[in-house]
């Protein structure tokens, strides 16, 4: 029987890599919910804002509040970006083939993180816990450092807000309408254009925020964006693609299975994720909460 | 076969067959230029191109220019041997010198055992690449290997004051064989120490809570960790705000190169000072004349006031093509790698000999424990040893 601090230690290091994986995986959901797009780039977007949040708090310097402003610009400076990608490029992808989407996202995600070569090398980069999270206090035997407390708060938060926004809105109506019928929101006057630009960039804001977020405890490396991708992707497969609170229940599942799979397959907790998305697929293809596709 | 044989055919009708003197001699380097291992591929080809520039300003060898031709191998095996293809059918590289993982090196060895070509592998650490059973008369290694490196950690384990250890590594073949190198030789020169736990997160992780959680409940009093590179930064920050390096009382070992400038510079602040680790190279060690005259002149090349660590292993892979090509008094691979047998060269960090019996040189590692320095801002190791392994190569 395993020590119950142990427990409760391994079920909030589960429900931290969750909420960093809803950052990224909600935004890929949402993307696709709406614009019906699988973007690959999306990872990038993530490890671009890792990058840019480094830049920002190198030119801002220590201070305090500093980490907060340069999260912040960072996940700006990826919506925008977000924004011209969509109005640049995205644009032509709408209602094509989806191997070619896929083949089209993918490639662009290449293009970005070379991008991100050329302006910061390859040379891993490293940005401090904000100050004020830098302590950690113990719990019921636990060490629980005071980063990992707040991106478990923050991650709820986030998805309520969504939720708000997309159930309670004239926004979110908008976007929930586009997700069922662009042509008849369209022929009713709406500027569908415009809410996919802004869709899209609120997806590429959250991801910039998952990668700014997630620099104080990981090395901002070239590469960390396939690896978050797939992640993510495995998240929405078994949340359901387009849902956001099977987005939620995903990325919950998929960090307590990683956390606690260690102690019954110590060296093939990877493969249970693997292993209940393959069940998903099987059972439910098109995710826990997802509705199918028509 | 048609394609190989016109590509063949071509080589041999543009190879020109008088002004052999003047040519330059070709040497191919495969190696990762793109992705995460970029962080270290980069750094050595820059370093063999440092040795080609001077060695060609003093005008070349037995009279020929060096020439160096880098190819992006990717970190993947498959790329490294279609590259390694390339440059010797449409190049016509005479030697190759490259490949960083435990992957491509030994892909590369079977492409010059074919070519009967020689090769120097101056990153990869796997034991396989100079097993007994793979072993062919072109390959060479000047890197250390997972036997030496693993066992140089168990000697300076030994040496503290604990009763158990616990592991840390990534689970694949560089990984395993460089614990089981370290567990196996710690068990031989103390046995009384116990392991009492070892953790195998998947080549990558970036989220090691869950291992760290696990590791720290069996109580280990000490830690051994071959998470390297970039993957270190991850692993010892989410480490540290566990807190788990004061339960040790900094009672920890990174091989793998955890001790570098580059990641300790990265890092900064919250780096765990107080570790041990290693390091190829590290440009504030000048132990010797030789040494800090190369940081000098690699500074300068770099135009780094910290020059890497990594550039020194490009470096030495050509310093011991060279002098191979000067003992032979030829550029024929098969001359050259009668000559590399024993043969001694005067590298920036001593004297190194590749051993006629397995084609590997003794290339040891800067081991130490992390402190602050006042001169710099990030840590170093201090005092820094050189860790021969000439005493524990079998």
């Amino acid at each position: 029987m395993p020590d119950p601090s142990f427990v409760f230690a391994q079920s909030l290091s589960g429900l931290t890599a969750a909420m960093f994986l809803f950052l990224i995986a909600s935004g890929l959901s949402l993307i696709f919910g709406v614009l019906r797009v699988l973007n690959f780039a999306h990872g990038t977007f993530y490890m671009l804002g890792a990058y840019v949040a480094y830049q920002a708090m190198l030119w801002l310097g220590p201070g305090p509040g500093m980490f907060w402003i340069a999260a912040l610009g960072a996940a700006l400076t990826i919506a925008l970006l977000g924004g011209l990608v969509e109005r640049l490029l995205f644009r032509h992808l709408y209602g094509k083939e989806e191997l070619y989407q896929l083949l089209f996202t993918y490639a662009l995600g290449l293009i970005l993180s070379d991008v991100a070569k050329i302006f910061w090398g390859t040379q891993q980069k490293s940005v401090s816990r904000p100050p004020g999270l830098t302590g950690s206090f113990s719990f019921l035997g636990a060490t629980i450092p005071q980063y990992n407390l707040f991106v478990i708060l923050l991650g709820p938060a986030i998805a309520l807000a969504f939720w708000f926004v997309l159930q309670r809105t004239r926004v979110g109506r908008f976007i929930r309408a586009a997700a069922l019928d662009r042509e008849t929101l369209g022929a009713l006057g709406t500027n569908v254009d415009a809410l996919y630009t802004g869709v899209f960039m609120l997806a590429s804001f959250l991801g910039g925020l998952g990668g700014a977020l997630v620099s104080p405890m990981r090395a901002t490396v070239p590469g960390m964006d396939t690896e978050v991708i797939v992640e993510a992707f495995v998240v929405v497969v078994i949340g359901g693609l387009g849902s956001l609170w099977g987005t939620f229940l995903g990325a919950l599942i998929y960090g307590q299975v990683l956390s606690f799979g260690i102690l019954f397959f110590p060296r093939f907790s990877i493969f249970a994720v693997f292993a209940l998305m393959a069940a998903v697929l099987i059972i439910r293809p098109w995710g826990l909460l997802g509705r199918p596709l028509r | 076969m048609l394609h190989v044989f016109t590509l063949l055919l071509a080589a041999l009708l543009t190879c020109p067959l008088v002004a052999e003197a003047q040519k330059p001699i070709k040497v191919g380097m495969p190696m990762p230029l793109s992705g995460p291992p970029a962080l270290f591929g980069d750094p050595a080809t820059k370093g063999a191109q440092m040795f080609v520039d001077e060695i060609n300003a003093k005008g070349g060898v037995l009279g020929r220019k060096l020439e160096l031709l880098t190819r992006d191998s990717k970190a993947d095996a498959n790329e490294a041997v279609r590259v390694a293809r390339e440059l010797i059918l449409k190049e016509n590289v005479d030697f190759l010198v490259g490949t960083l993982t435990s992957a491509e090196g030994p892909a590369v060895s079977v492409v010059a055992k074919e070519n009967k070509i020689v090769f120097i592998a101056p990153i990869p650490k796997t034991d396989q690449l100079t097993a007994a059973d793979k072993l062919h008369p072109y390959v060479f290694r000047v890197a250390a290997t997972t036997t030496m490196e693993g066992r140089s950690a168990a000697e300076i384990v030994a040496k503290w004051p604990v009763t158990n250890v616990a592991t840390m590594s990534f689970d694949y073949a560089y990984g395993q064989d460089v614990t089981r190198a370290f567990v196996d030789h710690l068990k031989k020169i103390k046995p009384s120490v116990q392991i009492v736990d070892q953790q195998w997160p998947k080549l990558g992780e970036q989220d090691y809570n869950p291992f760290i959680n696990a590791q720290m409940a069996k109580k280990p009093e000490a830690i051994f960790s071959s998470i390297w590179g970039g993957f270190f930064v991850t692993y010892s920050k989410q480490a540290k705000a566990l807190g788990m390096f004061d339960t040790i009382k900094y009672n920890f070992i990174g091989v793998g190169e955890a001790a570098t400038p580059e990641t300790t510079k990265s890092m900064g602040a919250d780096y765990p000072v107080g570790i041990w680790g290693n390091s190829y190279d590290a440009f504030y060690w000048g132990e010797t004349p030789a040494h800090r005259d190369y940081t000098t002149r690699l500074s300068k090349y770099l135009k780094d006031e910290y020059p890497s660590s990594w550039a020194i292993q490009g470096y030495i892979g050509m310093q011991f093509l060279a002098e191979a090509i000067k003992k032979a008094g030829s550029a024929d691979s098969d001359k050259v790698a009668k000559a590399l047998l024993g043969l001694t060269v005067e590298t920036p960090v001593g004297p190194l000999t590749i051993r006629e019996k397995d084609h590997q040189a003794n290339r040891g590692q800067l081991y130490g424990k992390t402190v602050k320095d006042a001169k710099y801002p990030f840590a170093i190791m201090k005092p820094v040893t050189y860790v021969d392994p000439s005493r524990f190569m079998d």
